[in-house]
């Protein structure tokens, strides 16, 4: 027996996140690189180990292997421990069957017993989709102090995108009287941020009437939730202000990599006391030469730059020769671009070439119709050959053009 | 697979006089090098590289910042059940109190390199920079049946008085082992890396000990003659350490592609520990040539010829020129450095101007406000 810990984390990962597209044709959300030198799922896990939650259940599914390979023992993120740590769970054989994991729900029914080894009051759920820096302690505190049996992290979003969240009507005692998935004409401008924080016995019962309801879809949000709430226990919000993306689409993807290049933004990644952790490529310091270009740009250890780069955001160990243009761009890992090709307005994914001459995306303003735009994403390991143009809101998961 | 029968012994404190500038508050191993490194981390790597699963670091003074960068070893994949990365502190024996010279060291820590078991040790000091291919050394060192193999290049001639050069014959074998002459022609120069026989090693030490010899040169000079030593030429890029200008010219040789390449091969990565710091952030107006940038800085002004280490801001309006800066140095607005070697935590205040020249650096102390 492990343990008793007051609070343990289980981490929602297996999603396909199939708005990625290509970019998620082999690897998990939570593994998609972010920012230069993260991948989505050190948010999560640092905000777990910067908020003293030290026991972390990472529930995969989907193409699980980058991501497993990713989080390896824990060490980056301090989660390497003898009472605790991250444990990856995959589903599992089981005498009566073997199932996949139905929903969100269903996942955690399905590792009751490994949350039960560490006799938790409380379980926090949290999704590896979003980029954000939250002291999950502070909601904790806020759990119980209300005496809740459920709090829902929630977020203040601009009316005219509130019909794109589940959204919750909260009193002014900070309790919930009503939510609403996805409404036409919202009522509230308070979504919800897909963070819960139960009371475990509660919870435990609730899944395994869930489990037994054959009605239900096995998902937190659809079915959980609202079960908990027609039940009239006690569901509080608890109000986060400061950055927090959704980066499931690839728009969201990239206007979020962009955002680290905007001082107004509310995302410091360079801060102590909140640091974000990340397995680090072991590469030298990137090297800029005698006639790059470089300005608006995050560049990471082991580049080697000779062209010009503009509003862009560089993961390690990309290559730019000289003459090329890179801008308004997310270049993921070991990608190279060769001489005088341009490439803008475009993700980029793992170990591409984009050879001499290719151009990739075009800006907003070069278009004839604007309905046309919309950024490139080129896919893993791809060969963009010499001279080739790929239009914009194009996805590239062939090599293009035979001979470089 | 023979790498795995041997113990790796790496000098932290080597030559810690000839640089004492940035050696002040540090060891020879921990002197920050290439943006993020320290110099120990290239004998590290190259041990770790060959296979080597077992190294102990012997320190006598200065030696906090060096146990701060080393750890547990993790970072070098050192930290083991078995094997695994020690740092040996003086011993403070009643008969040789705190380390003389490097025969008092090893001395001291006989029991942990006789404990060791291994068949071979390797000893190296960390001022030469290079990607040494210890493997082929001791599969060298194996096939000549040696009982000492010395690591020798060409075109590496150290001015140090202690800096040493072989006489090696045909087939390898070393005939003489004499101190360098500095203005004499090239020759086999050593590049203090040696494979010795375990069991000899610590024979040697018991006898130098007897005869209260303490330079471990004059020990090898002495047995040249007796023992089967040979050898081993390294072909590939290195760099002695020597003094502040020599340090300076180490750093700035990484702007010149092949220096990168032979330093930091593809496949064999150079180790170190990470400090979890952001990508570095460039400005509007940022001018950048010729540099190498590590993670953590924030550039707005503009920067040429220099290596820039952790953390390191340079804003808007300040020039860096052929400049070493080092982890968390701020450039204030304006400020203008040329020829500079900044330690750590250094603070230059704003429109300030700080000139060295090329053959003369200046250098700034750990957290110096100007």
């Amino acid at each position: 027996m492990a343990r008793k810990q007051e609070c343990i984390a289980m981490l929602l990962a297996g999603g396909q996140g199939s708005r990625l597209g290509i970019l998620t044709k082999n690897i998990a959300k939570p593994a998609v690189p972010y920012g230069g030198k993260y991948r989505i799922i050190d948010f999560p896990l640092s905000n777990c180990v910067n908020s003293g939650i030290y026991t972390v259940g990472v529930l995969t599914q989907y193409q699980p292997l980058v991501l497993n390979d990713y989080i390896g023992n824990g060490q980056p993120w301090d989660l390497d421990r003898a009472d605790g740590g991250v444990h990856i769970l995959s589903p599992y054989q089981q005498i009566k069957g073997t199932e996949w994991y139905k929903g969100t729900a269903n996942s955690i029914y399905q590792n009751i017993k490994f949350i039960e080894r560490y006799d938790p009051e409380y379980v926090l759920i949290l999704s590896g989709d979003h980029i954000y820096k939250m002291d999950y302690s502070k909601m904790l505190d806020y759990h119980k102090q209300n005496r809740a049996d459920c709090t829902i992290a929630m977020i203040e979003v601009p009316w005219e995108e509130a019909s794109r969240f589940g959204l919750m009507i909260v009193n002014p005692d900070g309790s919930i009287s009503e939510f609403e998935e996805k409404p036409e004409n919202p009522r509230s401008n308070k979504a919800s941020m897909g963070i819960y924080i139960f009371n475990w016995k509660k919870l435990r019962q609730y899944l395994i009437d869930d489990e037994a309801n054959e009605n239900s879809g096995n998902d937190f949000g659809h079915d959980v939730i609202p079960a908990m709430h027609k039940a009239g226990e006690r569901m509080f919000a608890y109000q986060f202000d400061g950055y927090w993306k959704d980066v499931g689409t690839i728009d969201s993807l990239w206007d979020s990599n962009l955002d680290l290049l905007n001082p107004k933004v509310d995302l410091d990644l360079d801060d102590d006391s909140w640091k974000i952790y990340s397995r680090s490529p072991v590469a030298p310091p990137h090297y800029v030469g005698e006639n790059a270009k470089i300005e608006n740009s995050m560049i990471t250890e082991g580049c080697e730059i000779d062209g010009s780069i503009d509003f862009s955001v560089l993961f390690a160990n990309v290559k730019v020769e000289e003459g090329a243009n890179v801008k308004y761009s997310i270049i993921m890992p070991g990608t190279v671009i060769k001489k005088g090709a341009t490439v803008q307005y475009s993700i980029v994914a793992e170990n591409t070439v984009i050879e001499e001459g290719a151009t990739v995306g075009r800006s907003p303003e070069e278009m004839e119709n604007i309905e046309d735009w919309g950024v490139a994403v080129i896919g893993n390991g791809i060969k963009i050959g010499k001279d080739v143009k790929v239009a914009p809101k194009a996805m590239v998961d062939t090599d293009m053009g035979g001979e470089a | 697979m023979a790498a795995k029968n041997v113990l790796g012994i790496i000098f932290s404190n080597a030559y810690d006089e000839v640089i004492p500038q940035v050696t002040s508050h540090r060891t020879m191993g921990s002197v920050p090098f290439a943006g993020r490194y320290r110099l120990i981390d290239f004998q590290l790597s190259n041990m770790v590289n060959a296979g080597i699963p077992q190294v102990g670091i012997l320190t006598n003074s200065n030696y906090r910042s060096l146990m701060d960068h080393i750890g547990n070893g993790k970072a070098w994949d050192l930290a083991r059940k078995r094997d695994g990365l020690t740092i040996l502190p003086p011993f403070n024996h009643p008969d040789t109190g705190v380390f003389k010279g490097k025969i008092d060291a090893l001395f001291g820590s006989i029991g942990y390199i006789s404990d060791s078991g291994k068949d071979y040790v390797l000893i190296t000091d960390c001022n030469v920079v290079c990607d040494i291919d210890y493997d082929a050394l001791l599969e060298f060192h194996i096939e000549r049946n040696a009982e000492i193999t010395l690591a020798y290049a060409r075109n590496v001639k150290s001015q140090l008085a202690s800096a040493m050069e072989y006489e090696v014959e045909s087939y390898g074998r070393i005939s003489e082992i004499r101190y360098a002459d500095p203005f004499g022609d090239d020759s086999s120069n050593s590049l203090k890396m040696m494979v010795i026989n375990r069991t000899l090693l610590e024979r040697l030490l018991h006898e130098a000990s007897l005869k209260r010899i303490t330079d471990f040169e004059q020990l090898l000079s002495e047995n040249c003659g007796n023992l089967r030593v040979y050898g081993y030429r390294h072909n590939g890029y290195a760099k002695v350490i020597e003094d502040l200008k020599s340090y300076y010219d180490a750093n700035l040789d990484l702007l010149k592609p092949e220096v990168r390449r032979a330093l930091f091969p593809a496949d064999k990565p150079v180790y170190t520990k990470t400090s979890d710091k952001v990508p570095a952030v460039y400005g509007i107006n940022s001018v950048v040539k010729n540099s190498l940038i590590a993670d953590g800085c924030r550039i707005d002004g503009e920067v040429e010829n220099s290596i820039l280490f952790r953390g390191v801001t340079v804003s808007k309006g300040a020039k860096v020129k052929n400049s070493i800066i080092m982890q968390d140095t701020f450039i204030s607005e304006n400020a203008e450095v040329e020829s500079v070697i900044t330690d750590k935590d250094v603070s230059i205040g704003a429109r300030k101007k700080l000139c060295g020249a090329e053959n003369y650096p200046v250098y700034i102390g750990k957290g110096i406000n100007i």
